[in-house]
């Protein structure tokens, strides 16, 4: 092996771990909620297209610049969280969990039909948030929106793992991810740390909708993201925040060497199919994932 | 089971064990039958083509309700199950010209075989694992049906049928289909008002109940659970098999996990746990569907921007979403339960409270 293909692989192993990154902030999204109340939100990627709409608006329409566009979509997404959390999610707590698993579904179909009411069925631009030029390292090239998003998806990846294992205030959300009733008895507000996962949960997915869409096409389509981060949240397993930023780059990087290495003899389908096979291996020899917690069950 | 009205008792078992119990039960039921047999003198064909529509589905919804009513199993690949018992049912019709009483139960077989198939992995997990085991149907199912060869499946075309033929009775208007199908929802029915009555469903529930105390009691999971999954999917399997003789057009496009959510709609709707909840939510979706149906050329004008294609999409959408999220919030039992607190408020006038 000569030179140029040691970095031919050595990008895609960076391309594959920048994306990872990026997955793990979505399936912090899901993992935050679901530590929480229990509840594994298969709308997250149709609140990642609803925020993506509302920033697209924000944006395009309202023609606010930047950095009043980014705060905003985030305090918006916290509110939204928070109304969801109330209005929904808050009244089914204790329920049996096909409630919950369709109570998210019904969430994920509405928000589908409430999208296509008010912005209609067609194409938009994306706005570029980041520079346009792709960046160069020595004789490696990453394209922009990868490169910046991958680096801001690090950091805010590592600095939610480090606040909920070290802070005060992120260990009580843990608490409650271990066991409600114990969390209620040490004096923690259950239902506030779930209201806050909320929020949490849906400004993740604002950010998400960024750094995804950043100069591309918006369609409903792009909601099959949330269902791609499915199996990083499986492999980190359900309860692991700093799990997820390791599953999000073995994902990224077998997809990628995947899509670099396999896909010229399978047309295309080996990247495509490479996440969900993972997912059903992990689902079969570990179902709880490599970080997750084993519950012990007891009648 | 609601409470019995006074002076109703029973002096053998025979009695008790009975569907219909009592004499004004047996003579609902023939009003009903006799009711559905006049049904197409009365209405107009399009109401008749609607009544055949839900009924077909309600035997798929019928299925779920065993698979996720009864033994707990979520289960949101019935929409491929549905098109599993389609694709057998027409393509033994088109390749080996077999009468429907051997293709619909072959298909109800089909359909099954996948359910059970589906259903394995239900003994080690639970919950929303299962839910993405059965998407995992759903998405598997389509890839399976192109990738076959095009003869067995009719590949990405689809597979035409003849009508089907029973002597010298064709079943190809609106009138002949519903007899046709409700025919075979009533023997589908029957069986299932009875399966749930019996060992089966009793230990079914004992498994939703709480799989490891049913486990202890000597009920084996993996058959029950497996047969929970194989008895809805065939269920499903025999609807397709209808909806392949109904539309005279299969093809993989048709079950799609969006119409999985629908049954389990469908299902949250009339209630978990009960066959007559299952039938009573698919007749009020199908009558909400065909209300947005009617309405979306005048919510358009109201809606300019969204489009008279993406309307009605969008309304489906939002009815879907949103009364799976009202029906589990404020009424979680369903229609079923209102029903029953109706009759029993009637059965025990003039007082007011059970």
């Amino acid at each position: 092996m000569n030179t140029l293909a040691y970095i031919d692989l050595l990008q895609y192993t960076l391309d594959g771990t920048l994306t990872g990154v990026l997955y793990a902030v979505i399936a912090i999204a899901f993992i935050v909620v679901y530590r929480a109340g229990r509840i594994l939100n298969f709308a997250q990627g149709e609140v990642i297209i609803f925020m993506a709409y509302i920033i697209w608006t924000l944006i395009a329409l309202a023609r606010l610049p930047v950095w009043v566009v980014i705060p905003l979509s985030l305090a918006v997404a916290m509110i939204l969280g928070l109304v969801i959390e109330r209005g929904i999610f808050r009244p089914l707590i204790g329920q049996p969990i096909w409630a919950l698993v369709m109570v998210t579904i019904g969430l994920m179909i509405l928000i589908q039909g409430i999208t296509q009411v008010i912005w209609g069925g067609g194409e938009r631009p994306f706005p570029l948030l980041f520079p346009r030029a792709p960046v160069k390292i020595g004789p490696l090239l990453f394209s922009s929106s990868i490169f910046w998003g991958g680096l801001i998806s690090l950091f805010i990846v590592l600095g939610l793992a480090l606040v909920f294992e070290k802070t005060r205030w992120g260990l009580r959300l843990t608490a409650v991810a271990e066991n409600h009733q114990v969390a209620q008895a040490m004096g923690i507000s259950v239902k506030s740390s779930i209201a806050i996962a909320w929020m949490i949960g849906w400004a993740l997915s604002s950010f998400a909708a960024v750094v995804f869409l950043n100069g591309k096409v918006l369609t409903f389509a792009a909601a099959a993201i949330g269902l791609h981060a499915l199996p990083v949240v499986l492999l980190a397993g359900l309860e692991s925040i700093g799990g997820a930023l390791l599953a999000g780059i073995i994902m990224g990087i077998g997809e990628s060497w995947a899509s670099a290495f396999l896909d010229p003899y399978t047309a295309g389908a080996s990247s495509q199919a490479f996440p969900y096979v993972l997912m059903l291996i992990v689902l079969l020899v570990r179902p709880q994932g490599l970080f997750g917690w084993k519950i012990i069950e007891r009648v | 089971m609601a409470i019995l009205p006074c002076g109703v008792h029973f002096e053998t078992y025979r009695q008790h064990l009975a569907y219909l119990r009592t004499r004004p039960q047996w003579t609902v039921f023939i009003l009903l039958m006799l009711l559905l047999a006049g049904l197409p003198q009365i209405l107009s064909v399009r109401f008749i083509a609607m009544i055949s529509m839900a009924t077909m589905i309600s035997i798929a919804v019928v299925g779920l309700q065993i698979t996720t009513g009864y033994a707990g199993l979520l289960n949101l690949g019935q929409s491929a199950f549905m098109g599993m018992g389609a694709f057998v049912c027409g393509s033994l019709a088109v390749n080996f010209n077999l009468p429907f009483w051997i293709t619909i139960p072959a298909g109800g077989l089909g359909g099954a075989m996948l359910g059970a198939v589906f259903g394995i992995p239900a003994l080690r997990i639970k919950g929303f694992y299962l839910a993405i085991t059965t998407i995992a149907a759903q998405v598997i199912f389509p890839l399976i049906i192109m990738h076959m060869p095009n003869r067995w499946f009719g590949g990405a075309i689809g597979l035409n049928l003849e009508p089907a033929r029973l002597g010298s009775i064709t079943f190809n208007s609106d009138i002949s289909l519903y007899y046709f199908i409700i025919g075979a929802a009533v023997i589908m029915l029957f069986l299932a008002f009875n399966l749930v009555r019996c060992r089966v469903g009793r230990a079914l529930i004992a498994v939703r109940d709480n799989d490891i105390a049913a486990e202890m009691t000597g009920i084996n999971l993996f058959y029950y659970k497996t047969l929970a999954f194989a008895i809805g999917a065939g269920y499903a399997g025999v609807a397709g098999g209808l909806w392949s003789y109904y539309l005279r057009y299969v093809g993989a496009d048709q079950f799609t996990l969006y119409f999985s959510v629908w049954y389990m709609g469908m299902l949250i709707v009339g209630g978990l746990g009960s066959i007559l909840g299952a039938i009573l939510g698919t007749f009020f979706i199908r009558a909400l569907q065909e209300f947005i149906t009617a309405l979306a050329p005048i919510l358009v004008q109201y809606l300019p921007q969204t489009g008279s294609a993406a309307i009605w999409f969008a309304g489906m959408n939002i009815l879907l979403g949103g009364i799976i999220i009202l029906f589990l919030i404020y009424e979680p039992r369903g229609l079923y339960h209102r029903w029953n607190i109706l009759k029993t408020s009637y059965r025990i006038w003039p007082f007011p409270y059970l």
